[in-house]
């Protein structure tokens, strides 16, 4: 049983529910203790001044530190940007600076010992890829997964520590009985940080990986964060009219893949939430489950 | 050792060309000095820049077997395959010639539009050694473009002004304090295709060969702008207006406010009435309403709000000190 505390992140608790309801789930079959925490802050998402998001995020990571585990996120903008302030913070110096400008008088004090990791990293380092395969009661054997990363799960190298985290997804796909199809934009930008500053760009970023999944023959593609899901999925539409062309790529958040996994099904799942729809998966998964009884 | 040493020759019309070259070469030698002894000793016409074969002239940069690199800071061992080395063109990038590309589309015009001198009417005073520390920081990088031949968003837009002219450009400048002219230079900046257009995916730090970091300049270059109340040009005024929006939002409720964020953004009821946002975003709003992605209750404020606007409102109040 490994225990964390819980940070879902603005948008599993606003536009992404179904991220939410799914990594609820998957946690608790697998044993991952969620001790959610509520008084806390957006992490910034690379959006607001790290004047700003630093002394936010240093509150987060004191409550954290408080409970004694480590900090878990489902989003790797959230994951990106709350280590990197991390990484920061443990320069003595400015987290001193830190903690008697903005956390003192709530007699909060940051220390420098919480871990930030994903569900991801959780998933391979606490859980383990032998017991994630033991508790595949559906493996999704035949279901062709191209993993998507974006950015902040593989860069920077201080905020991601371990190199090897950078294939994690494939490693989970393949210990869940799915066939990873890789793609050559897996560790670019989805688009989202550039929707409503330059559309164009966002838009022709997520038709170029999207159609790459879908000319390599993927089933769907697999997003460890709620805003790759809000631009591949959410603007998949927009991004087609864009590009002329039929993408029609089926988006699923890492919680929903391992879950289906798990035995869940893809409704138990909210895939039904997506825009894109994910029918040719869920046929597939429906079609195990019948093998499987 | 010896060593094919393959070209891939764009733009090369001669029917006559060769493409393939075996040379004799001490494994510990660089890759260019291996292209260099091909185009002394076998085909005078093979082009390609470099000269300082010491990674200072930046000049060289191409793809060697695949990988994208400054030929003379790398080794042949290092980089031959099977006896052979493929060299070629960077990616979005206009070819010239063989290995040469114009460097002029793709970097020098982009450095340019940061007026890369200093503007100081004339009186420079004396300043710290340390405070030049940034400043030499950005001066380490020799314009060797992996950042920007790494960057994702040139990858779609070639006209993104990307992380090396605002390295060696804006942050060179900016980060100088002898220089005059830094609120101009961000508003500058921030129009399109300029300092907002990054989506910080830390690709160009992840490229760069000498560790100079540029994403982490881009985003400290963003917190100045702030600092300085410009949160992007005259004619980009979206990027401000998602600042804006955002902030609001967080400092309003501790965390993001989804509908006001994008109403605020688009100047959608009831923050404003602009009909190309409506029209751009009302299907996407309707869908994420009928999906359940979009909730109709108001939005909640977190449990520590007040805390978090506390921090908004001392981080301001420093910014206004500065200014004052």
């Amino acid at each position: 049983m490994v225990k964390v505390a819980f940070y879902p992140g603005c948008v599993a608790k606003g536009s992404c529910p179904e991220l939410y309801t799914s990594s609820i789930k998957v946690c608790e079959k697998l044993g991952i203790e969620l001790a959610e925490l509520e008084d806390v802050g957006c992490t910034g998402a690379g959006v607001l001044s790290s004047e700003i998001s630093d002394p936010i995020n240093a509150r987060t990571l004191a409550k954290a530190e408080q409970m004694g585990v480590p900090l878990m996120t489902i989003c790797s903008t959230c994951t990106g940007v709350i280590a990197l302030a991390n990484v920061r913070l443990q320069d003595p110096e400015y987290r001193d600076k830190i903690n008697r400008e903005f956390l003192a008088e709530d007699g909060l004090e940051y220390k420098g010992t919480t871990e930030v990791k994903h569900l991801l990293w959780v998933l391979v380092e606490d859980v383990g890829l032998d017991v994630l395969t033991a508790a595949s009661t559906q493996p999704l054997e035949g279901v062709k997964i191209s993993p998507f990363y974006g950015c902040y799960l593989r860069r920077p190298d201080e905020a991601i520590k371990d190199g090897n985290r950078k294939s994690y997804i494939e490693k989970v796909t393949q210990a869940i009985g799915g066939t990873n199809v890789d793609i050559s934009g897996k560790g670019k930008c989805c688009g989202f940080p550039s929707l409503t500053i330059n559309e164009e760009n966002a838009l022709a970023m997520t038709a170029k990986h999207t159609s790459e999944a879908r000319d390599k023959g993927a089933d769907a593609m697999v997003v460890p964060c709620p805003l790759c899901h809000l631009e591949l999925d959410g603007q998949q539409s927009r991004a087609e009219a864009q590009e002329k062309q039929d993408i029609d790529m089926p988006i699923l958040h890492l919680s929903q893949l391992v879950g289906m996994a798990l035995g869940f099904t893809p409704s138990e799942m909210e895939v039904q939430r997506h825009f894109v729809s994910t029918k040719n998966v869920e046929e597939k998964v429906k079609s195990l489950a019948v093998t499987a009884s | 050792m010896q060593v094919t040493m393959k070209f891939v020759r764009t733009k090369n019309e001669d029917p006559d060309q060769r493409d393939s070259f075996v040379v004799d070469v001490d494994p510990e030698t660089s890759v260019f000095e291996a292209m260099s002894k091909v185009r002394e000793e076998q085909d005078g016409s093979l082009a390609f820049r470099g000269t300082c074969n010491t990674g200072f002239c930046g000049d060289c940069t191409c793809q060697a077997n695949g990988k994208r690199v400054v030929p003379c800071l790398v080794k042949v061992k290092d980089s031959v395959k099977e006896d052979a080395i493929e060299i070629k063109l960077i990616r979005n990038v206009a070819p010239v010639k063989d290995v040469l590309y114009d460097v002029d589309q793709f970097m020098w015009k982009k450095y340019k539009y940061f007026r890369p001198w200093l503007e100081t009417n004339g009186t420079a005073p004396a300043v710290k050694d340390e405070d030049l520390e940034p400043v030499r920081l950005a001066m380490r990088c020799t314009v060797c473009g992996l950042c920007d031949e790494g960057c994702t968003v040139i990858d779609v837009d070639k006209e993104f002004l990307g992380p090396m002219a605002l390295t060696k450009g804006l942050y060179r400048t900016t980060k100088d304090p002898r220089d005059q002219d830094t609120k101009q230079r961000f508003i500058e900046a921030g129009e399109k295709k300029g300092l907002w257009d990054c989506v910080h995916c830390w690709e160009a730090s992840e490229h760069c060969p000498w560790g100079i970091n540029p994403t982490h300049l881009i985003m400290d270059l963003r917190d100045d702008s702030i600092a300085l109340g410009v949160k992007s040009g005259k004619g980009n005024p979206m990027a401000a207006r998602h600042y804006n929006a955002f902030a609001d939002s967080v400092k309003k409720s501790g965390w993001l406010n989804e509908r006001m964020l994008a109403s605020k953004t688009y100047g959608l009821p009831p923050y404003g009435l602009s009909l190309s946002g409506m029209m751009s975003q009302m299907p996407i709003a309707l869908k994420a309403i009928r999906k359940g992605k979009a909730s109709l209750r108001p939005h909640k404020s977190r449990p520590g709000a007040r805390q978090i606007a506390k921090i908004f409102a001392k981080v301001e109040q420093s910014h206004k000190n500065k200014k004052a």
